[in-house]
């Protein structure tokens, strides 16, 4: 009876140390969800289901300063995770994306010709559902540094840390994540009709 | 110090936005950017880009039921 006492009281203290721990970081953690999957519902389940894994791997955790770091790399985990075992796999190298410039597709192509702020003007013929949806064709392996750093201002440093790769990994995410960015604006640009040809590059 | 090609100089371009280049590599991009002004226009396209997709990822509010349901997972 003593031991089931000692073991109820031992389960509150964790709960309690954990709540301390993590409560303070659930509204940033659900604001990341949910600007990384443009889901409320989605987001919320992603939240629920890594708190409960946090819960279970609590007392891995050796420094509740760096809960934060650690919540977000569990959501992000999840999500990468998820979706390498659905459909998409770690993109393999692509020069084609590597090269691509949407800054030099408008010069080339001259979508405005009237216009003496040309780059300006042709971003803001995008509608704001238009880039959220962009960015959301983004494979999940590139979005989720990228809205890392957009959403929460992370350095290299931390972003090496919450996805758990070297830094040069993260410049290489950020590079190319950013550039399939660029390329998926051009094409929503071109099936929309604000520009006229499609030059792969 | 070799003098960067723009091909090189527009690869590090993100890094320079993002404050993660020091050193050589930091001292070779802005001595390029100085003499390139089509390398420093592609640099503030890049930024301006940047600005555009942070401004439409717009914040939400926690939803009262899911901070209920977490404080009551921590809790039990």
């Amino acid at each position: 009876m003593g031991q089931a006492l000692q073991s109820a009281r031992n389960d509150d203290e964790k709960r309690g140390d954990f709540a301390e721990a993590t409560l303070p970081h659930l509204g940033a953690l659900y604001r990341f969800a949910a600007k990384l999957t443009g889901n409320a519902a989605t987001a919320e389940d992603l939240v629920q289901e890594t708190y409960l894994k946090a819960l279970q791997a609590f007392p891995s955790l050796r420094d509740p300063g760096r809960a934060k770091a650690w919540l977000f790399q569990i959501l992000s985990r999840l999500v990468v995770d998820r979706h390498r075992s659905e459909v998409r796999e770690v993109p393999t190298a692509d020069e084609d994306l590597d090269r691509f410039s949407l800054y030099d597709l408008i010069w080339e192509e001259d979508p405005l010709p009237y216009s003496d702020r040309l780059h300006d003007d042709f971003l803001a013929q995008f509608r704001d559902e238009e880039v959220r949806a962009a960015l959301m064709a983004l494979p999940e392996v590139y979005r989720v540094p990228l809205v890392l750093l957009y959403a929460e201002g992370m350095t290299y440093k931390e972003l090496a840390e919450v996805l758990e790769c070297p830094m040069g990994t993260v410049m290489s995410r950020l590079h190319r994540g950013r550039k399939t960015l660029e390329r998926e604006l051009w094409e929503c640009a071109r099936r929309r009709g604000l520009v006229k040809t499609w030059k792969r590059r | 110090m070799k003098p960067l090609t723009c091909e090189e100089a527009s690869r590090q371009l993100f890094a320079l936005l993002d404050r993660a280049l020091a050193g050589e590599a930091l001292d070779a991009l802005e001595g390029h950017l100085e003499a390139c002004l089509d390398c420093c226009e592609k640099l503030e396209f890049n930024r301006k880009l940047d600005g555009f997709v942070k401004e439409r990822l717009s914040d939400s509010a926690l939803p009262e039921a899911l901070e209920h349901r977490i404080r009551r997972l921590t809790s039990r």
